[in-house]
Order: C-alpha cells, then sequence, then structure tokens
C-alpha cells in the first residue's frame, strides 16, 4: 500500500515560491486601491456595494466585460461616480479593452494584470487554472492562451533554471514551445546563469489522447473527482460524507496524511486499506488502558493531536468511500466498466452500442451519454453512418434539439465522427503501401487523415501495447504496469507515450505512432548540453499538459516515477475528467 | 617641484619627503592628475601624469596597460605614497585621451576638461554623431567600454538611419550594407531604422529592413503605419500574439471594405477564428455575415439553431429561425441535421398547441419529457399520439411509460402496459424499477416472466435467493452460481451457499 518511493528518487523543487510571487503581486496591485472590505463574486447582478471604489479581479473574457459595463453604465444612469478598477488575471487582452471602449466605459475604468498563471495545487501538482483552454483552443482555434502558457513555462525556467531536454507532441504544444524560446532569447542572460533543477520537459496535447480523459476514472483520486468534483485542490463534501448535516471543504493534497496513502490507489483496495488504517488507530487510542500518569501527560501532549486529526480524515474519507460505493452500485457501475472494457478492447461492439443506445432512452445521464458515444467513436475511428445516425437521434430526443450543436462542435474537435464511407480510404491505403516503401505509404496516409480527423486508436493501440495481455487476474494490490489505473484493463495512451520518448530519449523509432497521431510536424526533441545538471535532475520530468490532464494519468505516472526512480512534475491548464470535457463541447440553453 | 623632478634634480626628492612628512602627499598627487586634465598639450599632461604616478604605490603595472594604448608613456618610479586610490588616475586617463581625441584638428571639439565634464559623455557621443563622425565615436564607445544598448549599438543605430537617407543608393544596397555592419547587435532596432527609412518616404527599403527585425511583433506597427496591412496580419500571425493579431484585424476592419475584409480573414484561419470568437460575443450581425460569405451553411445553420433559442422569444420567430436553419443544413448536404430541425419545428408548435389546450409547461421540453409529461398527466392517447407522429422507437417507449407509470405508482395501468405485448426491452426493467420504488409485490409478478439469461439477476432483486440459486443450478452457469454465492449473507442464506457449493463439486467432478 502506498509505496514508498525509491531511496534515490529525486527531490521535487519548491513551488511555494510561486504562491508568494503571486501573492505579493495581488497585494501590491490591491494596496494601490486601498482597503478592500468585501468581496463579490463576478455575476450578472447588480453590485450592492456602497462603497466608493469597485475592483474586479476577472479572467480576460469578453462576457466579463460586458458585465462591468453594465454595472458600471448603471452607476452611470443614478448618477453615482466611483472608482474602478478591473484587475485581468493572468493577462489582459486587446480584445477586453476593445470591449470596454465599444460600451463606452473605456475611460471610466483602470486596468492592471495579475500574473498569476501558475497555482501549485500539490507538491508536484501546478495548475494554470485555465478550463476555458480546452474549448477555446480545441473547439474554437482560438490560440490566445498560448501565449499564457509560453510566459508561464519561461516564468518557471527563469526560477528553476533551464531544462535541458525538451519534447513535445501536438500542434499547440510546438507553438507554445517556439513562442516560449522566443521568450528565452528575447531575455537571455537571466537563465543561463542558473543551474537546471528539472532535467526534462514533456509538452502533450489533449488531443493526441482523448481516449484516456474520456474513460470513468478507478483510482481513489480520480473517482473522487468525478463523483465531488474536486476544485482548485479542494472538494466540499456533502452531508452524506461528513454525516453531519453540514457540508465540509476539504483540501486535498499531499498534506493530508490519509489522502496522500490512498489517492494513486485502485479504489477496490481503499476500503480495505482505511478499515486497517482504522483498526490501527484503535490500537494506538488503546494503548491510554495501561498507561501511568506520566504516559498519559505524554501521550495526550504528543500524540493525540495528531491521532485526533488522522481519526478526522479517516473518517471523512471512509465518508466518502461509502457514499461513492453507493452512487457507483446504484448506477450499475459493472455494467458501465465492462462497456468501456469492450470499447477499448474492440470487441462486442454491437452489444455495447445497444448498451449506449439504452443509456440515452433511460435519460441517465446525458453527460455519460455522450462521453460513452464519444469513447465509442474515437475507439472505433468514426461510428459507422446508421449508428451516428440514430445515436444521434435518440439523443435529440432524450435532450432537446439545441445538441444538434453539440454534435457540430463534438464533430469539429475530432470527438464523435462518422466513419468516411465503407473505409474505402483504408482500402485504398493498404493497396498503395504495398506497393511503395512505408515512407511514401506514411506521405498518403498523413493526406488520407488530413481530409478527416483520424482517430487510429486501435492501430495506436496495437503498436503501443496498450491492453495488457493478462493471465489469470490482474492483481489490483501489487500493480505492475500502468494499466492499474484503468483495472488492469488499458494503458493511458499519454502516459505511455512520455514512458516510451523518455525511455528512448527521443522520438526514434516511434515514427509509425507519431504518424498514427497524425502529429509527423508537430513531434520535437530538443536537447542542450548543460553540464551543471546534476544526475538528481535528470530524474525529474515536467509534464506539460495543453487542454488538461486528469487524475488517473497523474497516478499512472506517479506509478512509473516509482518504478524507474524518476519523479514526475505536473503542469497542467487545468485538472479535468471525462464530464467536464463533456461539458465544454456541450450547448446548454442559458 | 614637478620641474624639479623633471629634470631629475636631486632636489625632488628633498622636497617630495618634505611634502610627505608634511602628510600633504595625497594632495600634492591630486593635484598634479587635476591640473593635467586642464592641461591641452599632450606632453604636459604625460608630465604631470607621471608626476602623479611617482607618488603613488605600487600600481604601475596597472597604468600602464591602460596607457599603453595612448601617446602617453607610462613610467615606473618609486613608490613613496602606499595606498592612494587608482581610480581618479584612471579616470583622468581615459577622458584625456577622449579629449585628445575630438580636438584633434581633424575633428575640432576645442573642450575644456570642466565643459567635457559638463556634457556628460552621452551628450558628447551624440554631437559626434550630428557630425556624422560615427567611426570615432565607436571607438570612444569601444575604449570607454561602454553598455553596448547605450554606446556602440545605438551609434550604428544612428549611422543606419543616416544611410537610408542617402538617396542616390538602391534600397537593394542600402539594406543590405545596414545589415551587414549591424547584424544582430544587441540592442539594434531595425523597426526604428525602418521607420526613419518610411519617414524619408523610402517605403520600399523600409519593408526591406523590417525582414531584418527578429520580432516579428515589432514589425506590425510600422506595417500598419506604412498601410500594409495584409503583410502586418501575417507577421502578427507568425509572432503567435494575439493581441497583436487582433490590433491589426481592428485597423483591417476599418481600412478595408467588409467584402475585402472578409475576404482576408479567409486565407488567415487564426485571425478569423480570434475575430468569430469576438463576434459571438459583441457582433452577432457580423457573424452571420462571416459565415453567409464563406458559404459555411454548416455554420449558419448553427447559428440559426442558436438563435432559435437564445435570441427570439416569440414562437412565431423561433419557428422561423428553425426554418432559416433547416434551409442551410439542406444547402450544406446536411440532411440528417436539416431533419431533426424540421422535426423540433413540429414539436415546437405542437408544444405550444398543448400548452394552450391543456395548461402546464411544455415548450421546450425534448421530445422524450414532452411523452413523459403528458404521461404523467394522464394524457395517454394524447402521449400514444405524439409517439407515433415522432416514430418514438418502441424501445424508448417502453422505457419511458415503464419510467412514468411506476412514478405515478400506477401499478394497475403498468400492468395493463406490460401485457399489451411482448415487451421489446424484457422483463428485467419492470423488476428493477418496482424495486426502486420498494414495491416487492409487484417486482416479484415481472420476475417470473424475465428470460432466462436475466432470470437469476430478478430473482436476486427481489431478495429470492433460493430460487436463484436453483435456476443458476439449472442453467450450470458459474458466473451466475458466484453471483448467488456473493448474494448469500447471514444464517438464513447457509442452506443455499451449500447447495451451491455442492453443485459446483459435482459440474468439477465432471
Amino acid at each position: 500500500m502506498a509505496f514508498p518511493h525509491r531511496p534515490d528518487a529525486p527531490e521535487l523543487p519548491d513551488f511555494s515560491m510561486l504562491k508568494r510571487l503571486a501573492r505579493d503581486q495581488l497585494i501590491y496591485l490591491l494596496e494601490q486601491q486601498h482597503e478592500v472590505d468585501k468581496l463579490y463574486k463576478v455575476e450578472n447582478k447588480p453590485a450592492l456595494s456602497s462603497s466608493e471604489q469597485l475592483c474586479f479581479l476577472v479572467r480576460p473574457r469578453i462576457k466579463n466585460m460586458r458585465y462591468i459595463a453594465n454595472l458600471v453604465n448603471a452607476d452611470k444612469l443614478a448618477g453615482r461616480t466611483r472608482k474602478y478598477k478591473v484587475i485581468f488575471s493572468p493577462q489582459k487582452f486587446y480584445a477586453c479593452e476593445m470591449v470596454l471602449e465599444e460600451e463606452g466605459i473605456y475611460g471610466d475604468v483602470s486596468c492592471d494584470e495579475w500574473a498569476f498563471s501558475l497555482l501549485p495545487l500539490d507538491v508536484d501538482l501546478l495548475s494554470m487554472e485555465l478550463p476555458e483552454f480546452f474549448r477555446d483552443y480545441f473547439l474554437e482555434g482560438d490560440q490566445r492562451w498560448i501565449n499564457t502558457v509560453a510566459q508561464a513555462l519561461h516564468l518557471l525556467s527563469t526560477l528553476y533554471g533551464s531544462f535541458p531536454n525538451c519534447y513535445g507532441i501536438g500542434r499547440c504544444a510546438k507553438m507554445s514551445y517556439e513562442l516560449w524560446r522566443k521568450l528565452e532569447e528575447e531575455e537571455d542572460g537571466e537563465t543561463k546563469g542558473r543551474r537546471p533543477e528539472i532535467g526534462h520537459i514533456f509538452l502533450l496535447d489533449r488531443d493526441m489522447d482523448f481516449v484516456t480523459a474520456l474513460c470513468s476514472q478507478v483510482v481513489y483520486e480520480g473517482l473522487v473527482d468525478d463523483t465531488f468534483r474536486i476544485k482548485c485542490g479542494s472538494v466540499d463534501f456533502g452531508p452524506e460524507v461528513t454525516s453531519s448535516d453540514k457540508s465540509l471543504k476539504v483540501l486535498l493534497n499531499a498534506e493530508d496524511k490519509v489522502f496522500n496513502e490512498i489517492r494513486n490507489e485502485h479504489f477496490s483496495n481503499v476500503f480495505g486499506f482505511l478499515s486497517q488504517k482504522a483498526r490501527n488507530l484503535q490500537a494506538q487510542y488503546d494503548r491510554r488502558r495501561g498507561m501511568d500518569i506520566k504516559q498519559m501527560k505524554n501521550f495526550v501532549s504528543q500524540e493525540l493531536k495528531g491521532l485526533k486529526q488522522e481519526h478526522r480524515l479517516l473518517s471523512l474519507h471512509i465518508g466518502a468511500c461509502e457514499s461513492i460505493m453507493k452512487k457507483k452500485t446504484k448506477q450499475d457501475f459493472q455494467e458501465l466498466i465492462k462497456t468501456e472494457h469492450a470499447l477499448l478492447e474492440g470487441f462486442n461492439i454491437r452489444e455495447s452500442t445497444s448498451y449506449i443506445e439504452e443509456h440515452i432512452d433511460r435519460q441517465v445521464s446525458p453527460i455519460e451519454s455522450l462521453r460513452l458515444m464519444c469513447l465509442l467513436s474515437i475507439t472505433e475511428n468514426g461510428l459507422i453512418p446508421k449508428d451516428y445516425r440514430s445515436l444521434k437521434t435518440q439523443y435529440l430526443q432524450s435532450y432537446g434539439p439545441e445538441h444538434l450543436l453539440t454534435f457540430s462542435n463534438l464533430r469539429r474537435a475530432g470527438l464523435l465522427t462518422e466513419q468516411a464511407p465503407g473505409d474505402t480510404l483504408t482500402a485504398v491505403e493498404s493497396k498503395v503501401s504495398k506497393l511503395v516503401t512505408d515512407k511514401a505509404a506514411g506521405k498518403i496516409t498523413d493526406a488520407f487523415s488530413s481530409l478527416a480527423k483520424r482517430s487510429n486508436f486501435r492501430a495506436i493501440s496495437k503498436k503501443l501495447n496498450l491492453i495488457p495481455r493478462v493471465d489469470g487476474e490482474y492483481d489490483l494490490k501489487v500493480p505492475r504496469d500502468m494499466a492499474y489505473v484503468f483495472s488492469g484493463a488499458y494503458v493511458p495512451l499519454s502516459c505511455r507515450i512520455i514512458e516510451q520518448v523518455l525511455e528512448r530519449r527521443s522520438w526514434q523509432g516511434l515514427d509509425e505512432v507519431v504518424r498514427l497521431l497524425n502529429c509527423s510536424e508537430f513531434a520535437f526533441t530538443d536537447m542542450t548540453k548543460d553540464d551543471r545538471a546534476s544526475s538528481e535532475s535528470l530524474r525529474l520530468i515536467l509534464v506539460v499538459f495543453l487542454g488538461g490532464c486528469t487524475f488517473s494519468e497523474i497516478s499512472a505516472l506517479r506509478f512509473l516515477g516509482r518504478e524507474k526512480g524518476y519523479r514526475f512534475i505536473f503542469l497542467t491548464t487545468a485538472v479535468t475528467n471525462s464530464a467536464r470535457l463533456m461539458e465544454a463541447m456541450s450547448e446548454v440553453k442559458a | 617641484m614637478t620641474w624639479l623632478w623633471l629634470k631629475e634634480s636631486q632636489k625632488a626628492d628633498e622636497y617630495l619627503r618634505e611634502i610627505q612628512e608634511l602628510g600633504q602627499l595625497t594632495q600634492a598627487v591630486q593635484q598634479c592628475i587635476e591640473a593635467a586634465g586642464h592641461e591641452h598639450q599632450p606632453d604636459m599632461q604625460k608630465s604631470l601624469l607621471r608626476v602623479g604616478l611617482e607618488g603613488r604605490a605600487g600600481q604601475g603595472w596597472e597604468l600602464s596597460l591602460l596607457l599603453s594604448g595612448s601617446s602617453q608613456a607610462a613610467s615606473f618610479g618609486k613608490c613613496f605614497l602606499d595606498r592612494f586610490p587608482p581610480d581618479s588616475f584612471v579616470c583622468m586617463c581615459q577622458d584625456l585621451r577622449v579629449l585628445n581625441a575630438v580636438r584633434d584638428y581633424h575633428i575640432g571639439i576645442p573642450l575644456t576638461y570642466s565643459q567635457y565634464k559638463q556634457l556628460t559623455i552621452q551628450v558628447l557621443l551624440d554631437r559626434l554623431v550630428l557630425r556624422r563622425l560615427y567611426p570615432l565615436a565607436i571607438q570612444i564607445c569601444e575604449y570607454l567600454r561602454l553598455p553596448e544598448v547605450q554606446g556602440v549599438s545605438r551609434i550604428l543605430a544612428h549611422w543606419a538611419c543616416y544611410k537610408v537617407q542617402q538617396k542616390d543608393v538602391s534600397d537593394e544596397d542600402v539594406a543590405r550594407a545596414i545589415n551587414q555592419k549591424l547584424g544582430d547587435t544587441p540592442g539594434v532596432s531595425y523597426s526604428d531604422i525602418a521607420a526613419r527609412a518610411y519617414g524619408c518616404g523610402r517605403t520600399e527599403l523600409a519593408i526591406k529592413l523590417l525582414e531584418y527585425e527578429p520580432r516579428s511583433g515589432e514589425q506590425v506597427p510600422l506595417l500598419l503605419k506604412m498601410k500594409r496591412s495584409k503583410l502586418a496580419l501575417s507577421k502578427a500571425i507568425e509572432s503567435g500574439d494575439t493581441d497583436l493579431v487582433f490590433t491589426v484585424l481592428l485597423h483591417l476592419k476599418n481600412e478595408l471594405n467588409r467584402g475585402d475584409f472578409f475576404m482576408t480573414l479567409r486565407n488567415q484561419p487564426m485571425a478569423l477564428s480570434l475575430y468569430r470568437q469576438f463576434c459571438k460575443h459583441q457582433e452577432l450581425e457580423t457573424l452571420k455575415d462571416l459565415y453567409n460569405q464563406d458559404d459555411n451553411h454548416q455554420e449558419l445553420g448553427s447559428f440559426h439553431i442558436r438563435a432559435s433559442y437564445a435570441t427570439e422569444e416569440r414562437i412565431e420567430g423561433r419557428v422561423a429561425a428553425l426554418q432559416t436553419a433547416a434551409d442551410a443544413f439542406y444547402k450544406a448536404k446536411n440532411e440528417f441535421a436539416a431533419k431533426a430541425t424540421e422535426d423540433q419545428m413540429r414539436l415546437l408548435r405542437l408544444q405550444r398547441r398543448l400548452e394552450d389546450e391543456l395548461g402546464g409547461q411544455f415548450l421546450d421540453l425534448s421530445l422524450h419529457d414532452t411523452v413523459t409529461t403528458l404521461i404523467l398527466g394522464g394524457h395517454n392517447k394524447r402521449a400514444e399520439q405524439l409517439a407515433r407522429d415522432f416514430r418514438i422507437p418502441d424501445k424508448r417507449l417502453w422505457w419511458l411509460k415503464l419510467t412514468a407509470l411506476a412514478d405515478l405508482e400506477d401499478w394497475e395501468e403498468l400492468e395493463k402496459f406490460s401485457k399489451s405485448k411482448k415487451s421489446p426491452i424484457g422483463y428485467l426493467p419492470f423488476v428493477e424499477i418496482c424495486m426502486k420504488q420498494h414495491n416487492k409485490y409487484e417486482a416479484k409478478k415481472y420476475a417470473s416472466r424475465v428470460g432466462p439469461e436475466q432470470k437469476v439477476k430478478a430473482l436476486l432483486l427481489v431478495g429470492d435467493v433460493a430460487q436463484a440459486a436453483d435456476v443458476a443450478i439449472e442453467h450450470r452457469n458459474e458466473a451466475e452460481l458466484s453471483l448467488v454465492l456473493s448474494h448469500c449473507t447471514g444464517a438464513t442464506d447457509g442452506a443455499t451457499a451449500d447447495k451451491i457449493q455442492r453443485a459446483r463439486a459435482q459440474a468439477q467432478k465432471k
């Protein structure tokens, strides 16, 4: 349980510096504004504050600008004069200023930037907290956040030294990387002096691997996220968990000793672990019985507080587990997981399709149904036209016509597509590839795949051995590979790619995989020799997920790190899961 | 005393010692150095400095290095004074060297030392630049080791700005010459030089020069000024800075007529998506025009669909928006979407009628929810009719009715329904739903009708473990057996568990 790191595992850099930097800057910004007496949430409601000045701390979104404009204009109508200040985080966009100008309030407000782009959620997890990145980039093709990513990377390299080895895959990864390099060049000198603390950086686009993000999570932390939604590293446990009438906000990170031991565990082990822990705790409490006064004094002053704390955490997580079990058995979770595994392995497709159809017909959950449809589409390289039409029709009947737009979004993002008529492409392709050399065939495939966004999941899965051959039972207590995060049925594609590249220290030998990912132009390696990089730093790897990563992926890589003596640090635009991805693609009536 | 020393007089040494005894040697040295500064004749300067040096301690070698480049020779003398800071001496040597250089008759700037100090080196450099004495200015910068950005780069930039004014040289040559000299010198802004070229009316040269500017972001403002907006747009896109792209876009929007503007956007997908994002929030009409321009019927359809529920309020408006959407989808050859949209139009009209006739809330419900609402309201006939009209598949209808009737707890109607014909979804769902409503009695009725594959599950659901075991044994199905076994809890099921184990053992024997 809770596997310890190898003794030679490298130390993680101290990321609390990022928090301090951000805090100091915010304090500086707010101090110019004198005292802040109350905080309001920016929402489309008049602010009831009577104070003389209002300060807005917002994301640079047009919607927010409109809200501010409405507020200022309402004040103007009422003949009220106040001072307004808008603080954009992490940066200001020209488009926002334009809106302020068009709304006629540009002169009334002053603007500032709070360059807070990296929030350390845990010792090894940095989040940019930009969930909108996913939709903006992968659906709308809006590249505004790439600059923000480059700035964040630049900040990291100024604080923790440059990265001697860089790898990446994906269009966005490449753009971010190039922009970041440009920033470094413009401002060189500063970073060169620092000794690199982190040896490798790996940038990865979310659209390289949608499959992993779409799967139901069964590792504890992922399951908690799927069930209760972890926000900014904390979760609201409702009354059903706390077994009181109040809900409780709990921080979930490495500081929570109980959580830290179970977060990466397959759910089936968690309950047993917790009850064992409870028994140990009881035993420790029970030691009191035989104590004399002095020992008792010691016990109360030194151990009791820790025990009580542990007790509290333990009962919370047991509560959470119970609640998860209740929810998951109710919706026939086993059935669902079975279907998912069938989809991943590519057998019983018809059966899975009817399962999904029933799921839709019964109105089990709009987001879940959508997720299953997408999973089916990606693993099967698109739905066959008949299913594509019928599933969509069923879905519209269940959930309303506005989802026509959802489907159009999903198609654009390549998440839910129709198979190219009659698979003629593949037929032609295989014929051609028999005639010409592999390289030329690759080019032809590229040409074909640019016609239709194809996922090629099955071929990639075979190439990278994503579905482990298991003889007998997969022992989830002693995982042997990263597949344990999906009950031994599937190794997360994203993590496998990272593993393979790190092993080879380049993309060499992975040409076929890169080609199948439709990414021949966007896979890169960049090594600079830096003799000052210690062997310890060379075992630290920063993985950057553009478009979000899931807790399952984090757990899988933590596992890989323990196996190989690496340590991974995660930087993500936001922590995501299947529901968040689907919601980002859905059209809802406002 | 200086004179005495210069003449190598014996007396000099005596005087020197005298001064030293008086404790005024430091002051004397200082004075000598300063005096050198005010002297115009290099020879005289040299002498005075040498005296000063004589009074100083051991750093002779250092000074020699500094002076070796100059016309003045350094001499090593005895050390009379310890720890005299060398800075003032070094500075004076440097200053004098600069002054002597500009006093040269080729240059002709007869500055005094005080004037020079008043002016500062920066101003002197400016003057040299104004006189176009670029090489000298650069030499001075290098000699004084001024930081490149303030020194050499600045002067080179000035030189380049002068160069672009030479009208008799071709654009090509000027650009090349400038690039050869400047290369990648840090701190030189090609865009500034280009701006100067543009100021002189040499637009082509300016564009050529901008090519050398490594930061594409810097190229954009000037390109805009020169009305090369399209070039500016591609440079802005190259820079990866969306803000810059947006700036150019707004420029273009004002500069070009709408058609041309859209055409420009069409070739720049990144700019287009950026502008679309903006329009989605700020200028919906423009967005529509954009799609129209591109004949993007698919998006146009989506646009009207969104309008049908987001902007239009009256039912007629909404239906009209849907009609437009359907037309667009037909044009986009997306028959599926067109048909779905038409269905929605029908549904909307019908929901409106239902609201008028039956009261209650029907508008904006999905088809499924509409039918459910009808059943819950007891309008079974209407529900049937609707299901037929919209060709709701049997399976869905059964699920729907089953759920709705169970919600109503109308067990009688449910039973009637279950017998109306053979259930397309089997009878296990009936059992499940009855159990969900905690009606074991009803559940048992349906459990008996469940098909053989799901029989065990059904029996377990209603809690009949013993019978489930019998069925499983009969089926000789290992998975079913273990499922039943996992349900055997408590003492009551002990016998059943034994029975299963026996059956298992028997199966293994065979």
